[in-house]
């Protein structure tokens, strides 16, 4: 049963990289977290991200990348955003991401990054305070 | 056993109740946090039939009966004399990077042959000239799009290092074919026999379903895909290897640990099933079958056994479901790596503690009868690729695991141990048990057409995120130990790895240049009636495709000409959604 109010998510994976064990937690995590969560699976462009996003009217937009072609793709993904007017969706990534790329990540627009080890809990708790939604 | 099993399990229990129980009151502990073994735990063990001796029947004491390798100089991978050793898994950019890695290597005295990685492009049969894949070109490894890429990478490897005389590995799986093809290409144009190259393909597609992700056609003709690649490899490349299976991949995708052995046992079950459908006997060609590091993770004792149900299970289901004949045919063949930590168990959090962690991988290596590996280097979750300091600093644990510590003296020095015999048993029947399911269930490609192993093992990766996330499963430095009174060690890369950050920035542009001039100078002609042919001889389930792609290779069709051409006939994979 979909809750109206649920905030909702697209868990997606630009690019090629197969690496999905962390995008497959994060979306089962956090649907069980109450929200409502769609996953791209893999192999998807920015464009197709976008669109998804475009389609299913998400709050947020979490990026997984493992294969070091996330300063290209995330930024692709923010800007494609920003074009559909849908700047105000929240964008925030993981996967293997050098600290040295973090500060550039954010310039383009990818809120926040969140590094292996990093629980479902805390992802769901940033979520829920940058997301304005009634309870 | 000669001890009275009755007798034995009498003395337990009354032991658990005089010694142990006033011993957990003491410490107002109602279970014991220690476990303890006697021979009443491995009733019916029998030496010969169980474990046997080291390179004989059933192989649960080891694989082959020396370990050869010696450590070697930096840069070098171990090997003894005659031992013919591809290079660390590399590849960089474009293929002049990649020629001019090697090239440098060469001049720090490697000797071996490339152990190619590709980009993900590659790997997915795309050409680096498409929109799609831009940001990939490059990334992960070295981009080849035709086999010009092929004749630069191999420049280095000339004279007393000609192809015939080094082994090349290649991570490739789903088009594997073609790009083997391509290898072959180069062979016939250097004058060199396809019989006396050496080599190992990964081409282990159904893994890719369930675990790592570059996949390209539906199962079933990717099988057939495999299918000629055995068919073609036993017949003209005696050489050579047929297949590598993945190893640690469906591990690391978060399956546990019966499901990796009994999923990776299906996958290899399905490939044997190929063969014998194409007409081969058994014995001619699963001895070409190669595992790449079974396993992973940080449970010491439950990965060596592990290793030891593994080797026993493929040996038992080679003889007794397949009738193999050959003592060879039934070895589980790994490269010098056995039990190992997981690449997913290393960490970000003070990412020098991943030096610990490799070296408890590498003890069970060891004992389970590998080289004392330690893998990976330590900042492998950091990105960027390892740095000399952390490469190095791996080696000199082996070193010092082989030197100082004599961890090889022995072979499989834990033979014979109640409670790690007793593991093996448990491990091997859990995995058979699940193995039959699969076989029921019409095997592992119907598995993987109906999702059932991509779901179980998503299943498997969650519920440890929730174990982790309740602490019920620790990891020191990300859920536990991490309070203020920690230290966050990081770890200095001084010595970078020493490809140029220049050149990874740009390789994406160098590569679709190197392409448009291919693509402009070959005969389009003959491109354009080659894809043609394959496209028909395609549509015949019968027939092999390899000597056709080698044609292709040779007139410089592109990787993802070939791949479009039977992406129009055998379709593309969709994945399995996730709930």
């Amino acid at each position: 049963m979909s809750d109206k109010n649920a905030i909702r998510v697209l868990i997606a994976k630009p690019g090629l990289d197969g690496h999905d064990r962390g995008a497959k937690i994060i979306a089962l995590g956090l649907r069980d977290a109450g929200m409502e969560v769609i996953y791209t699976g893999l192999r998807q462009t920015p464009e197709k991200i976008v669109q998804a996003a475009l389609q299913e009217d998400v709050d947020v937009v979490g990026l997984s990348c493992l294969s070091g072609a996330h300063k290209y793709l995330f930024k692709r993904v923010a800007e494609l955003l920003r074009e559909k007017d849908m700047g105000d969706v929240l964008v925030i990534g993981g996967g293997i991401i050098p600290d040295e790329d973090i500060p550039y990540l954010k310039e383009q627009g990818i809120d926040r990054i969140f590094k292996q080890g990093t629980m479902i809990k805390e992802i769901a708790d940033y979520i829920r305070q940058k997301v304005d939604r009634p309870a | 056993m000669t001890e009275n099993i009755e007798e034995i399990k009498r003395r337990k229990q009354e032991w658990e109740k005089k010694v142990l129980k006033p011993a957990l009151d003491r410490f107002f502990m109602k279970q014991s946090p220690n476990k303890y073994y006697s021979p009443a735990d491995i009733e019916g063990f029998n030496y010969l039939k169980d474990v046997g001796l080291p390179g004989g029947y059933p192989f649960t004491a080891g694989t082959y009966p020396v370990v050869p390798y010696v450590p070697a100089q930096r840069g070098g991978l171990p090997k003894g004399s005659g031992l013919v050793r591809a290079a660390v898994y590399s590849g960089y950019g474009t293929a002049e990077d990649t020629r001019d890695y090697y090239k440098m290597l060469q001049q720090n005295g490697q000797r071996g042959g490339p152990n190619l990685a590709f980009d993900l492009p590659t790997q997915c049969g795309y050409d680096s000239d498409n929109p799609y894949v831009r940001g990939d070109v490059g990334k992960t490894g070295v981009a080849v799009d035709t086999l010009r890429d092929f004749e630069v990478i191999y420049e280095p490897f000339t004279g007393e290092l000609e192809l015939d005389k080094i082994a090349s590995n290649f991570t490739i799986n789903a088009p594997a074919n073609m790009v083997l093809a391509m290898y072959f290409a180069l062979a016939e144009k250097r004058g060199l026999a396809l019989d006396k190259l050496r080599g190992t393909p990964q081409n282990d597609i159904l893994k890719e379903y369930i675990a790592r992700g570059t996949y390209i056609f539906p199962p079933r003709p990717a099988m057939r895909m495999v299918r000629d690649s055995i068919v073609f490899l036993t017949k003209y490349c005696a050489s050579m290897n047929i297949n590598q299976l993945g190893g640690y991949h469906i591990r690391g995708a978060g399956a546990t640990r019966e499901q990796d052995l009994a999923y990776s046992m299906a996958n290899m079950v399905a490939y044997v099933e190929e063969g014998l459908k194409a007409g081969l006997d058994v014995d001619d060609f699963t001895q070409k079958f190669t595992v790449n590091a079974f396993g992973g993770s940080m449970e010491f004792f439950k990965e060596i056994a592990f290793q030891r149900a593994a080797r026993r299970l493929w040996a038992r289901t080679l003889k007794e479901r397949f009738g193999a004949k050959k003592e060879r045919s039934m070895l589980l063949r790994q490269a010098g790596l056995y039990a190992n930590m997981g690449n997913e168990n290393c960490t970000t959090q003070r990412p020098l503690n991943n030096l610990v962690r490799s070296t408890v991988g590498g003890i069970a290596s060891a004992l389970s009868g590998g080289m004392p590996l330690l893998y990976p280097p330590y900042d492998e979750p950091l990105g960027l690729g390892w740095s000399l300091e952390a490469s190095q600093l791996a080696q000199d644990g082996f070193r010092i695991l082989q030197y100082e510590s004599k961890l090889t003296e022995v072979m499989d020095p834990l033979a014979g141990s109640y409670y790690v015999e007793s593991l093996t048993s448990e491990i091997e029947d859990a995995a058979r048990l699940e193995l039959d399911k699969i076989t029921e269930m019409g095997g592992a490609v119907a598995c993987v057409e109906n999702g059932y192993m991509q779901r179980a093992i998503a299943k498997s990766a969650y519920e440890r995120q929730k174990r982790i996330e309740s602490g019920e499963d620790l990891i020191v430095g990300v859920n536990c130990f991490v309070g203020e009174g920690e230290l966050e060690v990081l770890p200095t890369r001084l010595v970078p790895h020493p490809y140029d950050p220049v050149k990874r920035e740009n390789a994406e542009e160098r590569q679709i240049k190197n392409l448009s001039k291919i693509k402009q100078s070959r005969d389009n002609t003959i491109v354009s009636r080659l894809l043609g042919e394959l496209k028909t001889k395609a549509k015949d389930e019968n027939e092999n495709l390899f000597p056709h792609l080698i044609e292709c290779a040779k007139a410089y069709v592109t990787l993802q000409e070939m791949c479009d051409v039977l992406r129009e006939v055998f379709g593309e994979y969709q994945p399995i959604g996730l709930w």
